[in-house]
């Protein structure tokens, strides 16, 4: 049997408040397939869970298309989508069992008792629930409620799984805990699965592909990877990981690289060129303003007289298997952050220090023609 | 990529209905709301610019009805009446009611619960019955005017007329600002009050500046509830009136009388108004002040626990209920007097009064039984229907919903029976003399206690919860059916038995509408006080009283809700 495809193409969404229109959703496109991991991930008020909830059909579209499968989606309401959902707050039945609330979908599609006993049962298996079925959501922890919803959300063998923000209300060791369980359950299954979030790291561990979100538009879309280390944009840059951001200046380019000049004046030949506004003509120009982007781990700092550009250390920082410098440099906008494995030697809170960035760790951000 | 086999085949199974059901029972609602309550009172307010006798038309309109309130002493009369009724009696319900809520919620006090369902008899006894016992407390033979003069030499003014009423109506009615006002009290946050009491206020200055300020817009609220019922009751200036008319004594007259429908129209067209501009002014008044302050912490406010203080909180609050509970002590005591006539007590008791109205005791009870029940159901259905697409859907003109259902509320009793002979004598609909005729004015005067009942439990629900179940495949009935109503159940049946309860005793719409087949509690109450058989009066209000105490009493046990806790 053919991967399920699902297609949101140009999706938007505009909120009628007593403030006037809200864009919430501001053209939003991708496509998945398969038991793909997707998750959408952003600041407060990005669109992430808008979207999300307008797969669901929870929330009508003001603009664009919804397709599964090749059927679209927007003929039909939420309850006939065949999709499961998950949401932050659980949202459990409080007047039901377990069993009954996992049992709650299948009954609604008519199957013989026996069947969802059966069934019921295997979720509870898989989830390690067994023991509780008789009991009530309100005697569970948040880890076993957010079980529960999990499993009603899949006992019916849904097209697609949506999960809103799952584990925001759960503890930092149980949130650890439970998206490895989430992902387990999800290869187990092969069921595509779109998750809403805005910690990044969650994301970063968990999905096939992230996307990021800001102001109701799709910022980048790619594996956790691709995205954290060749952001295609300053957001990204500074949202997924930590990021320095250096001014520059170009002073030669062409095709292969450019040529930039810090605001110290220190020189700089880069290879990764990344253009700010893709959809203009992006060629790069000479006397143009631009910013150097390179991760904590992919600066070098030294004792002072060495390599690079000069700043002064203002922080060390000891978090276990990282050495954080916080440091002071007139090149940077705002404060710079270098990560290594172990302690430089001779440097202290307050040395004056070098640090130094390799061209093939460091973007280039540019602006296109004006 | 997975070795599990792909999930379900979700297009083979994706199946394209029509959820009908909501637009259906939306159209409905819509419909039995513009159907029987627009439109009759559109059509009353039409009536009153005709003259009786005349065609509605265009035409026709005039202001004749009206010109009695300009030319009439006795029109006059009954419109300042009103006026002075509604405000001495909502005063003196405060006044009353404030020493009371404060003594309940601060000092402790034995049987608390007990006593605060004591405090409901006044509201749900049937108030014209209650009135009659203060003619046998204070009439001119009066059990209590007798040892006044013969103890004290004190001679009150007569019941009848202004003292009389405002007395009977204060005692009927404050139960409601003591039950919000001691909520309130009991609910407050305890830091306020003690970062008031760290930064070294007294007692009294805290009382003055911080408690009763905050409570003050709970005050305005039970208030406004006071005054509203008051400009509406009927059955106990029918009772003690005598020559001293109101506007609902009025139009019961005119209809009574003359059946000038046009005439009663437009007096109860100006009770409307006289009522919404009291609401108008008591909530300018209460304009600025929101503030809600209700506790976290299961922490109580600080009681006041000296030996004064409980003595003197005891001593109010049960020579309040005394008073309060003294009409409804007449009415039992009398329905056991086997003859109580020209003595301060009866001379003998027994059951001869229930005896002897046996057989035309069943018909009323099962009446109204039958037309309470009926009328409830409705506005369980309907009041819920709304309630949750008021708090549910955004739609425009949510405000119109709003305004629609709380109207009836502020509609005098006698005016909305008015509206309904009026509208359904002629015309459309008929269905005067009917039961169905009163089973709908029932439910529309009570559908907004389920309104607000309800829309307070639904806003209290999750509505994730709702939508779980629709992402589960669940249509939209089926989620009301399995999910919702399940959830706001506590809140409709809380609402219903307070609808229920308070229609057994209902006077003022059904003195309007009713007909011999359909003959309420009420009505024989009424029929016998007519027929001067004061000890029967007695005898079918104490089984109407038994009736409903049994029926909260039950509810709240079911519910597991304080009694007094339903009437907030």
């Amino acid at each position: 049997m053919a991967a399920h495809v699902l297609t949101v193409k140009e999706l938007r969404k505009v909120f009628d408040t007593d403030q006037g229109q809200v864009l919430a959703v501001d053209g939003i496109s991708f496509e998945l397939s398969g038991d793909e991991f997707f998750t959408m991930l952003g600041p407060s008020g990005c669109g992430k869970t808008t979207t999300l909830r307008m797969v669901a059909g929870l929330e009508t579209m003001t603009a664009g298309s919804i397709f599964f499968d090749g059927e679209d989606f927007s003929g039909f309401s939420s309850f006939q989508r065949n999709i499961g959902m998950v949401f932050q707050s659980y949202a459990l039945f409080p007047h039901m069992t377990v069993f009954e609330n996992i049992a709650y979908g299948l009954r609604v599609r008519g199957m013989a008792a026996a069947e969802v006993g059966g069934k019921v049962g295997r979720i509870l298996g898989l989830l390690g629930l067994g023991d509780l079925a008789k009991r009530y959501p309100a005697d569970l922890s948040g880890g076993q409620q957010q079980r529960v919803s999990i499993g009603r959300a899949l006992v019916y063998d849904p097209g697609m799984l949506l999960l809103d923000e799952p584990l925001a209300n759960l503890d930092a060791k149980l949130r650890v805990e439970m998206r490895e369980e989430i992902r387990r359950i999800q290869k187990e299954l092969g069921i595509m699965t779109i998750y809403v979030t805005h910690d990044q790291e969650e994301a970063m561990s968990i999905s096939d592909r992230v996307a990021v979100f800001n102001l109701g538009r799709l910022m980048q879309a790619g594996p956790p990877h691709e995205v954290y280390s060749n952001p295609t944009s300053l957001f990204v840059a500074d949202f997924i990981g930590k990021a320095n951001f250096f001014p520059a200046r170009i002073t030669r380019s062409d095709n292969s690289g450019a040529k930039v000049a810090l605001t110290s004046g220190a020189e700089l030949a880069l290879e990764r060129l990344n253009a700010l506004e893709p959809d203009e003509e992006a060629e790069i120009a000479d006397g143009f303003d631009a910013t150097v982007m390179v991760r904590p781990e992919h600066l070098v700092i030294g004792r002072a007289g060495g390599d690079g550009l000069s700043c002064r250390v203002r922080r060390i920082q000891f978090l276990g298997n990282i050495i954080r410098y916080h440091a002071e440099c007139a090149d940077a906008s705002g404060e710079v952050i270098v990560d290594t494995t172990r302690l430089v030697g001779g440097l202290e809170e307050g040395s004056e220090a070098a640090i130094a960035m390799a061209p093939a760790d460091s973007i280039l951000y540019h602006k296109g023609r004006a | 990529m997975t070795t599990a086999a792909p999930a379900g085949p979700a297009v083979a199974r994706l199946r394209r209905r029509i959820d009908w059901l909501p637009y259906a029972i939306g159209a409905l609602t819509i419909f039995v709301l513009v159907a029987f309550l627009l439109y009759p009172i559109v059509k009353t307010v039409m009536f009153s610019f005709v003259k009786s006798g005349d065609e509605l038309a265009f035409a026709n309109l005039t202001l004749v009805n009206f010109r009695r309130f300009v030319e009439a002493s006795t029109y006059q009369n009954a419109l300042w009446h009103s006026i002075e009724v509604g405000v001495l009696t909502t005063i003196v319900s405060t006044m009353l009611a404030l020493p009371a809520a404060y003594a309940m919620a601060r000092v402790p006090i034995r049987f608390r619960n007990f006593v605060l369902a004591l405090f409901i008899i006044p509201i749900i006894a049937p108030p014209f019955i209650g009135a009659y016992s203060w003619i046998i407390l204070l009439g001119r033979t009066g059990i209590i005017t007798h040892y006044l003069d013969s103890w004290f030499g004190i001679q009150l003014p007569s019941v009848y007329g202004l003292f009389g009423i405002v007395l009977a109506l204060s005692l009927h009615y404050f139960p409601y600002i003591f039950l919000f006002v001691q909520g309130a009290l009991a609910a407050s946050d305890p830091y306020i009050e003690e970062s008031a009491d760290v930064m070294g206020a007294s007692r009294l200055r805290i009382l003055r500046t911080i408690t009763f300020p905050l409570v003050l817009p709970t005050i305005f609220a039970g208030a406004l509830i006071v005054l509203v019922k008051t400009l509406g009751n009927f059955g106990v200036p029918a009772i003690l009136g005598g020559g001293y008319y109101v506007l609902p004594t009025l139009i019961y007259y005119q209809i009574n009388g003359y059946f000038n429908l046009n005439g009663a129209s437009a007096i109860a067209l100006v009770n409307v108004l006289i009522t919404l501009i009291a609401i108008l002014l008591l909530a300018r008044v209460n304009r600025k002040r929101r503030f809600v302050t209700v506790t976290s912490t299961a922490r109580r406010s600080k009681q006041h626990t000296g030996l004064g203080a409980r003595i003197a909180a005891n001593v109010y609050i049960w020579t309040l209920l005394l008073a309060a509970l003294l009409p409804q002590i007449i009415i039992v005591l009398s329905s056991f007097a086997k003859q109580w006539a020209a003595s301060l007590f009866p001379t003998a008791y027994g059951f001869d009064n229930y005896v002897r109205l046996q057989e035309t005791l069943g018909e009323p009870i099962f009446n109204s039984l039958v037309l309470g029940g009926s009328a409830t159901l409705m506005c369980v259905v309907f009041g819920t229907l709304a309630a949750y697409a008021a708090v549910r859907k955004r739609f425009k003109g949510k405000w119109a919903l709003d305004m629609t259902i709380m109207l009836p509320f502020v509609l005098p009793g006698i005016v909305t029976g008015v509206a309904y002979l009026t509208t359904f004598n002629s015309g459309l609909i008929v269905l005067t003399g009917t039961g169905t005729i009163i089973i709908l004015a029932y439910f529309i005067r009570r559908i907004a206690y389920i309104f607000r009942s309800v829309t307070a439990s639904v806003t209290q629900v999750d509505e994730k919860i709702e939508e779980a179940s629709t992402i589960c495949g669940a249509t939209w009935g089926r989620t009301m059916r399995k999910v919702t109503v399940p959830l706001i159940a506590p809140g409709i049946m809380a609402g219903g038995i307070l609808v229920f309860s308070t229609l057994i005793t209902e006077i003022s719409v059904t003195i309007i509408i009713y007909s011999v087949e359909w003959k309420t509690l009420s009505i024989a109450i009424f029929e016998q006080l007519t027929n001067e058989d004061i000890l029967g009066a007695a005898t079918i209000g104490t089984v109407a009283i038994a009736l409903t105490l049994i029926l909260v009493f039950t509810a709240s046990k079911l519910i597991g809700r304080n009694m007094a806790d339903m009437f907030r």
